[in-house]
């Protein structure tokens, strides 16, 4: 039996009725975005979550369509399958409609319907069986904390019906409900993405970083630049093409997304730093995510933006501004290197401290 | 500006960046020449912080303390909070909710310190109350 998914991006998921109000700082006033992009487009630890479910739907061999809002950027797959589309599309809704109705007259009897923003490690096989038992038009899942936006529907019996109207029904109390007990995470704000990548470097998720494990719960992707003083402290990640300078330090389950630079002396400690951030000198970046020349702080939940690019700006306005501290360039480590680093035993010596996870 | 006795309490302006720290500081440098300066900066209505200020108000702290005064801040905002906290700086200043609390502080510090009408070793648990204990 063939099996569809349709995993939607953007649109704030009004489609599946989600809360999307803009959020009000303290003063009543409304918040600038942290981010432009939805947060499901945003990578975690080298993949954004929508490729995240493309390849748990893909590995279960269904035909996979990703029906994106335009407008919407999605950074491209690292991984390319040939069972999956991505459309960009007006309206969601009447295009997971169609899609629907495309699966039915491809003989694909039942489909997955996925926001992308709520990713589950449900057993997708046995989540189907109890649809197919239950013999619904669809089947609405739950977890702990309420409702989630994943659905299975019967294509032939869904063909016809509004999106709406599937929704409606599958809130009403008569339908059969299937409750996830497994891992769930519903990225609504950018603090989910934090708690996100603390628990895939955790492994509290069977979703783990891309890259290699250079250390035990250190990963390292592509082209990363590591100064021979900066340390990385397990758990940790660093992305495609990022640099770590002198005396730097990674630490605390903290990830530094793709084309990023932390520069000399700064510390970034349970924080997510994302693609494309300079982070200045002799800095302290502590609970906090950071996007371009923007910081939400989470401990005091306060967004800021720096305008200063010695402190905070996007990579490619760092290009622009060359901090002095930058200018003197020293021994790059490759990430061989860092592979080779022998733990040292025994006591702390003095010019050999390297720290050790 | 305003003055309350010893302690002077100046107003941050809203934009405290490389560009306007100059006039400010130009303001602030006659008070910091006094001997034992005790100032207090409200930051509540600063909007633009950046390492140009941040290095200002280290400046000032520094010939405070060098006049064995010293500079103390107020209102600061959860935002300000955050810069200063990222640049390291948060735990070189007094920080109080509002600037009567910082010039309340300066006060008391005054009192505590001035207080001689017993003799040092008469102070709560000084050398008298290890006599009695003994």
């Amino acid at each position: 039996m063939l099996l569809g998914a349709v995993v939607a991006v953007g649109g704030n998921n009004q489609w599946a009725s989600q809360d999307s109000a803009t959020p009000l700082d303290a003063a009543g006033d409304v918040q600038k975005p942290l981010l432009r992009e939805p947060l499901e487009c945003i990578e975690i630890a080298g993949r954004s979550l929508v490729e995240r479910l493309v390849v748990r739907f893909a590995a279960v061999d269904m035909v996979v369509a990703v029906l994106v809002e335009a407008g919407t950027n999605v950074p491209k797959f690292r991984t390319a399958r040939e069972n999956v589309t991505v459309e960009f599309v007006r309206d969601l809704s009447s295009a997971i409609n169609q899609k629907v109705s495309d699966f039915s007259q491809q003989g694909i009897d039942h489909a997955f319907i996925n926001c992308a923003n709520t990713y589950t490690e449900t057993d997708l096989l046995d989540l189907f069986s109890f649809h197919r038992e239950s013999r619904q038009r669809v089947t609405p899942t739950y977890d702990r904390q309420g409702p989630l936006a994943l659905w299975v529907v019967d294509c032939a019996k869904a063909e016809d019906v509004p999106l709406e109207t599937l929704l409606r029904d599958s809130r009403s109390n008569a339908a059969s409900r299937y409750f996830i007990r497994e891992y769930v995470t519903r990225l609504q704000e950018p603090r989910d993405l934090r708690q996100s990548a603390s628990d895939m470097l955790r492994g509290r998720c069977q979703i783990g970083p891309s890259g290699r494990e250079v250390r035990p719960g250190v990963w390292i992707d592509e082209d990363v630049e590591i100064h021979r003083r900066a340390r990385i402290v397990a758990p940790a990640y660093v992305g495609c093409g990022s640099k770590v300078r002198a005396d730097a330090l990674i630490t605390r389950f903290s990830n530094v997304e793709r084309d990023c630079c932390i520069d000399c002396g700064t510390v970034v400690e349970d924080s997510s730093i994302l693609s494309g951030t300079t982070v200045g000198i002799w800095l302290d970046l502590c609970h906090a995510v950071a996007s371009g020349n923007k910081l939400l702080n989470l401990q005091r939940d306060v967004l800021v933006e720096i305008s200063d690019p010695s402190v905070l700006c996007s990579t490619s306005a760092s290009r622009k501004f060359v901090p002095s501290a930058s200018r003197q360039r020293e021994p790059l480590q490759k990430v061989s290197d860092l592979q080779e680093q022998r733990p040292i035993s025994g006591a702390w010596q003095l010019g050999n401290n390297l720290i050790q996870e | 500006m305003s003055t309350r006795g010893p302690v002077i309490v100046m107003e941050l302006p809203e934009k405290l960046n490389h560009a306007a720290i100059s006039s400010f500081l130009d303001e602030l440098r006659p008070l910091l020449e006094d001997d034992r300066p005790c100032i207090v900066l409200d930051c509540s209505q600063i909007k633009d912080l950046d390492s140009g200020g941040v290095e200002m108000l280290l400046h000032c702290l520094e010939q405070a303390m060098k006049r064995d005064g010293d500079l103390k801040l107020a209102a600061v905002s959860p935002a300000s909070g955050v810069i200063l906290e990222l640049m390291r700086v948060d735990r070189l200043f007094e920080m109080f909710e509002t600037s009567a609390a910082a010039v309340r502080s300066f006060q008391t510090f005054a009192l505590e310190t001035t207080a001689q009408s017993q003799p040092w070793y008469a102070a709560p648990h000084g050398f008298a109350d290890l006599k009695a204990t003994g």
